[in-house]
């Protein structure tokens, strides 16, 4: 299959500069040096905590919020470089979803036009788009009855269905998809996932699938990312990233995870990050994860080289350097931090540790 | 031994454009010190405002219309205003979903646990904050001696969270109610938020409610859940009965619906078609009628309202002799 | 089949939708006496030649300062017009005023509101300097000089008041963009590709306008009375032509001997000032969809 979306070295901060009596602010890195690419008519899963910086990531790739730094290449086009209207021009390609079911519809809009303002926007005429939206409806499983009701009117699954309806009335061969499920009760989500699953099944789009919800993520995706602190510490295909996570925060995220089954959740030994994701303002040295890591606490004590840091004794590399995202053995030649979705997706398994599971 | 928090019959309406309509429709449950009770639901079920309600904390026009809320035997409902205020604050502790509404951003941690205290114990100012400390660390706040004079927003999500528990187990509780205590929470802060919330339980010997629509949570922290489903608690039982062999079409539906961790890949879920009733337009019959794959006319699912059968594990369907067999 | 059936039950369903907006209107009372105190007035300025029982013009010398009577309703002025007439034809020039006004104010405002709101940066820095200085400018002193510059014509004194309005419009519509730019579904009409204009034109505008109107329709209350103002001060439109303002200035020195003609002339300037806050209070209650959310639904 062939690149759809090649991402290298993304790169936003927010804020910086300096306050009004001189002090510097710091810089939020929220994204910082994304790099992955994605096949036509695949789904990445990216999974992250509240700041992992994965919505940024999201907006960056369709440029609705301007990147700092790195490239984006969306069916061989360079996005970052494209002038407005050149940009325009490629939105029918790329769409989004948006997380607020509520908020992301004007509530002056009928469905029926909220629908067809994308078709308006590029070019099809308005009679002509009523049309397609009343076809549109159906499609997600609305009725064509529906077409003159407001965004209030409505239930949030419904909402989420017009959603849907519009992001996909242009035909595109990208949709990112920002945490689309999880403003819906459980028994709606279901519903929404499946219908997501037909329009790709029918239409080749491939998915950018932003979500918080390990179990949805695994369900829906071919390969998934994991972020934290702005970078992807993990990235592999969809089973062997969830049937053996190599990186440690992977590993708690897992094992976090409250599961249905109350037999399993009472025996289960919980390896557990301690505290809580950190500010990106104020990114610890090294390893992002090291002043939360529990394997790294593990590993300084079966001795080496170690530095007292962030409470505990730490392996003093966890403290002092940056992991690359790295294949196991840890092949410099592939310490670059893309998984090619192409041919060796099978087997590209990569993780951004300096002590990984890997045995 | 009887129970430290039990409701009968309860029922809270809100006056409607041609009659009343119920919110919640003769909810019956009990929960025992020492013990995790889950209501799971979703939104609109009316889970939270059976709690709400039985606290006489239910909005205006809203109020009860039957039913009892006992309190290790006494009657909340029967108690006047004030004594009410009393008894919430110190009996029952209470921890919300949004770690943010319940703390006033202009006021220090330690003003606002102090002024808990005070308003329900005589003890001085300087009293009133060793405890606000010790409350603190309780909940396992780092540092929480310096952490004290802080301003809510200076601390994370999870660790309001902690502040707010602290506040609700400050005058030592009976009973523990959490409203979806780590629905705003990242998964990791959960789990620690989870085991927080299981250790203050067996220390104080505290009842607990643990609302929340994720069956996840309840498998991993209650010892019985009841589900609830457009106001009336359609199944109940011990979670490992209920999770073992779900009886209501409901709750089995719901577990095919929930995308797991460790389900086989490339299956389709399996939804539930539709979405909850309007408490204003609930179908006759049974209320998950509409949506049930089980549906008969037959049985009388859209004529007559089902009730709760079966003794410990129990569930409102008129079909559940069926159910069993074919399982 | 159903497609059929379907769009007849989409048609069924928008007329039900249009009753309901129209009852919402026709049930709020403040909005009733207010838009039929308004619609009173209109009429009365439309048909004031035929309406009014005199020339507002025709001077009589020999029946000056007359009491009320069948013939002079509100007696006469000191050059013996009948000050009824003067009244219904100032009606005229008052709720032109009022239009005028907020047909422009309300327009630049908007635009200008809506641009320095949306776009942010140095061009909302800029249109706020301009908007801010021309606030803290007393409206009226502004309208006096704009008035003094170019000549006391009925075009200049709507233009200087018009003026003088527009930067309160574009500050209210400022702030409220401002609220809206952050929600979802601005980003949303970025995703789907619509260039800037559209989105202010399509999604800004029409959801910051209720409060905005609101806003509009107490000016032109406010403008009424300034054009008042302007005209007792002698800066309005010219004597002899009709207008409520004047009609006070005129019947100032009377003031002693016969109130009645100061004083109905300022009745007309209440009346129109009270219909339009009326109406403006209506609306502000009636215009929001939102409003709609909260009576179909009890939770």
């Amino acid at each position: 299959m062939s690149t759809l979306l090649e991402v290298a070295d993304l790169q936003r901060s927010f804020g910086g500069g300096r306050t009004l009596f001189g002090r510097p602010r710091p810089a939020v890195r929220a994204v910082d040096g994304i790099s992955f690419t994605l096949a036509r008519g695949e789904t990445l899963g990216l999974v992250g905590e509240t700041g992992s910086g994965k919505s940024t990531l999201g907006r960056l790739v369709l440029r609705l919020i301007e990147p700092s730094g790195g490239q984006v290449r969306f069916e061989d086009k360079d996005v970052i470089g494209a002038s407005p209207a050149a940009l325009r021009a490629m939105r029918p390609r790329m769409q989004m979803v948006f997380q607020d079911p509520y908020g992301s519809l004007d509530p002056r809009m009928t469905a029926s036009d909220i629908i067809g303002e994308p078709m308006t926007a590029h070019g099809i005429g308005r009679a002509e788009s009523a049309r397609r939206a009343d076809a549109l409806l159906e499609q997600v499983g609305l009725s064509r009855a529906m077409a003159a009701r407001y965004p209030h009117e409505f239930s949030g699954g419904q909402r989420q269905r017009i959603g849907i309806a519009r992001a996909i009335a242009l035909d595109p061969s990208l949709v990112v998809l920002d945490e689309p499920v999880s403003a819906l009760d459980v028994s709606v989500q279901a519903q929404i996932l499946n219908l997501l699953a037909d329009i790709q099944a029918r239409s080749g789009v491939a998915f950018l699938f932003i979500a918080h919800d390990l179990g949805v993520v695994r369900h829906v995706s071919d390969n998934v990312a994991v972020m934290y602190l702005g970078r992807i510490v993990e990235i592999a295909p969809r089973d062997m990233l969830y049937g053996a996570p190599r990186h440690p925060y992977t590993v708690s995220l897992l094992s976090a995870v409250p599961r249905p089954d109350p037999a399993k959740e009472r025996g289960k030994a919980r390896i557990r990050p301690i505290g809580e994701i950190g500010s990106a303002a104020a990114l610890p040295s090294g390893c992002r994860f090291h002043p939360r890591c529990p394997r790294a606490r593990l590993v300084a004590e079966r001795g080496g080289d170690t530095v007292q840091a962030a409470g505990a004794r730490l392996p003093s590399i966890c403290v002092r350097q940056d992991p690359m995202l790295a294949p196991p053995e840890g092949g410099a030649d592939a310490a670059r931090s893309t998984v090619s979705a192409s041919g060796s997706r099978a087997t590209v398994h990569l993780a951004a540790c300096h002590f990984p599971h890997d045995d | 031994m009887s129970a430290a928090f039990e409701l009968r019959g309860l029922t809270a309406a809100v006056p409607g454009e041609k009659r009343a309509i119920r919110l919640v429709e003769d909810v019956s449950l009990s929960v025992h010190a020492g013990e995790t009770l889950a209501v799971v639901g979703e939104s609109g079920s009316g889970k939270t405002v059976t709690f709400t309600s039985s606290l006489g904390l239910l909005p205006k026009p809203g109020r009860v219309i039957a039913g009892e809320a006992l309190l290790e035997g006494v009657d909340l409902l029967k108690l006047r205003p004030e004594e009410l205020r009393r008894t919430r604050g110190a009996r029952i502790g209470m921890v919300f979903q949004d770690p943010l509404t319940g703390l006033n951003p202009v006021f220090r941690v330690s003003e606002q646990i102090t002024e808990v205290l005070r308003a329900h114990l005589p003890i001085s100012r300087s009293a009133a904050r060793d405890r606000a400390v010790e409350l603190l660390t309780r909940v396992q706040i780092p540092e929480a001696a310096r952490r004290v004079d802080d301003y809510p927003h200076q601390f994370s999500g999870g660790m309001r969270q902690r502040v707010l528990t602290a506040m609700a187990i400050a005058l030592g509780p009976r009973v523990l109610i959490a409203d979806e205590p780590t629905t705003a929470l990242d998964v990791t802060v959960q789990a620690q938020m989870l085991d927080l919330l299981g250790d203050l339980r067996d220390a104080d010997g505290m009842a607990m409610v643990l609302i929340t629509h994720d069956l996840g949570v309840v498998a991993r922290q209650a010892d019985r859940v009841a589900v609830m489903y457009a106001g009336r608690i359609v199944e109940t039982g011990t979670v490992a009965e209920v999770f073992a062999a779900p009886r209501h079409p409901y709750t089995i539906s719901l577990f095919r619906s929930i995308p797991d961790i460790e389900a086989p890949t490339g299956t389709r879920l399996t939804p539930i078609a539709g979405s909850p009733p309007d408490p204003a337009r609930r179908p006759e019959g049974c209320a998950f009628a509409p949506r049930c794959f089980a549906v008969s006319d037959a049985a009388g699912c859209r004529s007559v309202r089902p009730l709760l059968a079966g003794v410990g594990h129990a569930a409102s369907c008129h079909r559940q002799s069926m159910l069993e067999t074919t399982a | 089949m159903t497609t059929a059936i379907e769009t007849i039950d989409a048609v069924a369903e928008a007329a039900a939708r249009r009753r309901a907006a129209i009852r919402r209107y026709t049930r709020h009372p403040g909005f009733m006496i207010g838009a039929i105190g308004i619609l009173l007035l209109v009429m009365v300025a439309v048909a004031a030649p035929w309406l009014a029982p005199h020339s507002p013009t025709r001077t009589d010398l020999m029946n000056t300062l007359a009491r009320p009577s069948a013939t002079f309703w509100l007696g006469t002025d000191q050059f013996g017009r009948c000050v009824a007439s003067r009244l219904i034809h100032g009606a005229q020039v008052s709720l032109q005023v009022g239009f005028f006004v907020v047909l422009i104010s309300l327009s630049a405002g908007t635009i200008i509101g809506a641009v320095a709101g949306y776009a942010g940066g140095w061009l909302e820095r800029a249109l706020v300097a301009v908007i801010d200085i021309l606030l803290a400018f007393p409206s009226f002193l502004l309208a006096l000089a704009l008035v003094a510059a170019r000549g006391n014509t009925l075009d200049s004194i709507i233009l200087a008041v018009a003026i003088a309005y527009t930067p309160r419009v574009a500050a209210v519509m400022r702030s409220v963009v401002l609220t809206i730019r952050p929600r979802p579904f601005i980003e949303a009409s970025r995703a789907i590709g619509l260039t800037p204009w559209t989105i202010v034109l399509r999604h800004v505008i029409p959801n910051a306008l209720p409060p905005v109107i609101v806003v509009a329709t107490v000016s032109a209350a406010t403008a009424i009375l300034a054009e008042a103002g302007l005209s007792f001060l002698g800066l309005g439109v010219q004597p002899p032509t009709p207008t409520w303002g004047n009609v006070i200035a005129e019947g100032q020195t009377a003031i002693t001997t016969n109130p009645l003609i100061s004083l109905s002339a300022g009745l007309c300037i209440a009346y129109t000032v009270v219909v339009l806050n009326l109406l403006g209070d209506g609306l502000r209650d009636t215009l929001d969809p939102q409003m709609r959310r909260n009576t179909g639904k009890l939770l």
